[in-house]
């Protein structure tokens, strides 16, 4: 039978080779090699009490919008709208919090600053979405086209309700309201309680070790005088929306009409996949992730900024693709794009604790790992493909 | 006689001022393999769009089971008992066999998620069926032969109600053992005697192989059919050819 021959050819592959035939394992190895040279080259200072939290922050900070690129990326669609969308929340949301609700509806709790600027932004990222599947167009082209608009809406916006394009000083919300507290507060104290108990418990048996390990200023801490008390809020976010990623992808029907309609569209329409509202789903997708970010970064500096934001559609789409996410879509990784997240952003922070570096090296990185990641993913694609 | 499961009378198609169908009457049966015939241009490919629901007829009457029906959309098709493998399959290369097997008809669980271990089990059962023992239902789409991703997209099309199955040249684009495959996966539908197939090829050779009945298109019209044991190899070939004589093409040939 020859059809049956055929199937056998196929070579059964052991775990270990599956292992490193899996999209991702590029993303890992970088990342464990980064992990490596920067624990070495920064005298351990990166991964210490504070270094592990700042690195966090920024990890997590390009975790949360790389997610919504790389979705929307194996969807077939490009967003370059995102960082002009960060802009835009949250000048929305510290416009609000400093001067009220639009319309005179009275004072703005976090709460509804969050609500009703993510209403915006979703709406934003649907008409975005309509645009690109309704005309046909590239979404590089018509997403470009938003990243200038919503920056200069976002410039505009400031200055007609603010004077100046920054809004700085607002009050603490975190202080008093939990939900300002679940975006821009604190969590996972317990991991520096244990950490700090290890500390101290290298102290009361007489080993002082004072360097940065489990100390921070060569003091211990204990909880509560110390600054390092928790990782930052965002931390939990990108790995709630790197969850939800990652279900939702692997698992789920929605899934399968992701990676159906990035791959062939035209297939996925056949046989039933509702293809457009899978993209446009996914464009407010992105613009939630935008508002996430934006959201941590308020509540966290109780800040805001009409440059906010900047550059950030770029590495988010770095990001997807150093994670093994095709640029042509139909195929990625959602634990690809978490080691793409960790690689750039340790990166991004290492000037911080190697201050002999100059940090512009840092793009020269970016770059150069982009550079070899498409190439990577294609052998990868062509691999799957049979070589077509 | 049997009631035929598919007829069409009278079926015109025009695009604009251009007739791509002049009046087309075709009867399908169960348990038959209907081939249709005709050259590059003829209208193959637009008459079963038509039957698929992609366009709507000009004039005509399609009927199902001897009841009248008016296809709007692709899936009223479907749903009416149509299942068409188009040339290019409608098949995704980068997702697995199963993926592809259930997508956009996925079997669901709580909070759609998908019954992976059972649409595994499914599309593994349903290509054996047709002829193909594919162990790995997990492997892409990507790395399977031409043969296979046609009995993927023929047992596809039948698991979700295909009555009639249309197949749009699925030997054209393989090579020989791989079109003996398809051959036989025809066979295997054929002989499940429930499901009507309607065979387009122009490869003379495959329609006698496999076709119970024949209908010869040229220039949006039949030219010719009838059932395979009323039709010479000679006659076949002059239809073939869209009516002309092999003799006349050697005499226009020889002029130039
Ligand atoms: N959508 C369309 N609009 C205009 N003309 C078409 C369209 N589809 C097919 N045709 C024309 O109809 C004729 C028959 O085409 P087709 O059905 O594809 O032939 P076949 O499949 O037999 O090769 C061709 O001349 C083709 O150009
Ligand atoms: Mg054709």
């Amino acid at each position: 039978m020859a059809d049956l021959s055929e199937s056998d050819r196929l070579q059964q592959e052991t775990w270990f080779q599956r292992t490193i035939r899996r999209p991702e394992i590029g993303a890992f190895v970088v990342m464990i090699v980064i992990i490596f040279a920067l624990l070495i080259m920064s005298n351990g200072k990166a991964f210490n009490a504070l270094g592990l939290k700042n690195n966090i922050k920024i990890i997590s900070q390009f975790g949360i919008i790389a997610m919504g690129a790389a979705l929307l990326m194996i969807a077939g669609e490009f967003d370059l709208s995102i960082g002009s969308m960060i802009g835009f929340a949250g000048m929305s949301m510290a416009l609000m919090l400093k001067w009220g609700l639009p319309f005179g509806l009275g004072e703005a709790t976090p709460f509804l600053a969050f609500i009703i600027t993510l209403a915006m932004t979703l709406t934003l990222g649907w008409f975005i979405g309509t645009v690109v599947v309704r005309s046909g167009l590239s979404s590089f082209i018509v997403t470009l086209a938003f990243l200038f608009f919503l920056r200069g809406a976002t410039e505009v916006g400031f200055r007609l309700i603010n004077k100046s394009t920054q809004v700085s000083g607002l009050q603490d919300f975190k202080q008093e309201s939990w939900f300002a507290d679940l975006l821009g507060g604190k969590v996972f104290g317990w991991f520096y309680d244990i950490w700090f108990a290890i500390g101290q418990f290298f102290v009361d048996q007489g080993i002082d070790r004072t360097d940065q390990w489990f100390t921070l200023g060569g003091n211990l801490n204990r909880r509560g005088t110390q600054w390092v008390d928790g990782f930052d809020a965002r931390f939990l976010w990108f790995l709630v929306i790197s969850a939800v990623a990652y279900f939702v992808l692997s698992r789920t029907q929605l899934g399968n009409w992701i990676y159906a309609t990035g791959d062939n569209k035209d297939a996925a329409r056949a046989n039933g996949v509702p293809v457009n509202r899978v993209k446009i789903g996914l464009f407010m997708f992105t613009a939630f992730c935008a508002t996430m970010f934006a959201a941590c970064q308020v509540f966290d500096t109780n800040t805001a900024d009409a440059a906010k934001g900047n550059l950030m559609e770029l590495f988010a789409i770095a990001i997807a693709v150093v994670g093994g996410t095709l640029m042509t879509g139909g195929f990625g990784s959602v634990v690809g794009v978490a080691f793409g997240a960790v690689t750039v952003g340790l990166v991004s922070n290492a000037v911080f604790f190697i201050p002999t570096i100059d940090g512009a090296w840092f793009r020269v990185f970016v770059g150069a790992i982009l550079l070899a990641a498409v190439f990577a993913n294609e052998r990868i694609r062509k691999r799957i493909t049979g070589g077509i | 006689m049997v009631q035929p499961y598919l007829k069409v009378e009278g079926l015109v198609k025009r695009f604009g001022p251009f007739t791509a169908l002049g009046g087309v009457d075709l009867e399908v049966y169960p348990g038959e393999v209907h081939a249709l015939l005709g050259d590059n241009g003829a209208g193959k490919s637009t008459l079963i769009k038509t039957l698929a629901g992609v366009h709507q007829p000009t004039e005509g009457q399609l009927y199902m089971e001897g009841t009248p029906v008016n296809f709007r959309s692709p899936r009223d098709a479907s749903a009416a008992g149509i299942g068409t493998v188009y040339q290019d399959l409608a098949l995704n290369q980068l997702m697995s066999v199963t993926r592809n097997f259930f997508m956009g008809r996925e079997l669901k669980g709580p909070l759609g998620t998908l019954r992976m271990d059972e649409m595994n089990q499914i599309a593994h059962d349903e290509m054996l069926k047709i002829g193909i023992d594919f162990s790995d239902p997990t492997q892409a789409v990507g790395t399977m032969s031409g043969g296979q991703r046609q009995t993927l997209a023929i047992a596809r099309a039948i698991y979700f109600g295909a009555k009639v199955l249309i197949l749009d040249e699925p030997t054209s684009a393989l090579g020989q053992v791989q079109q003996m495959g398809v051959l036989k996966t025809v066979k295997r539908v054929r002989a499940r005697g429930d499901i009507a197939i309607i065979f387009i090829t122009h490869n003379e050779i495959h329609s006698r192989l496999v076709g119970d009945r024949f209908t010869f298109l040229a220039l949006g019209k039949v030219i010719g059919s009838g059932v395979a044991a009323d039709i010479s190899d000679k006659e076949m070939r002059r239809l073939m050819s869209g009516g002309a004589e092999l003799g006349d093409l050697k005499q226009e040939l020889a002029e130039i």
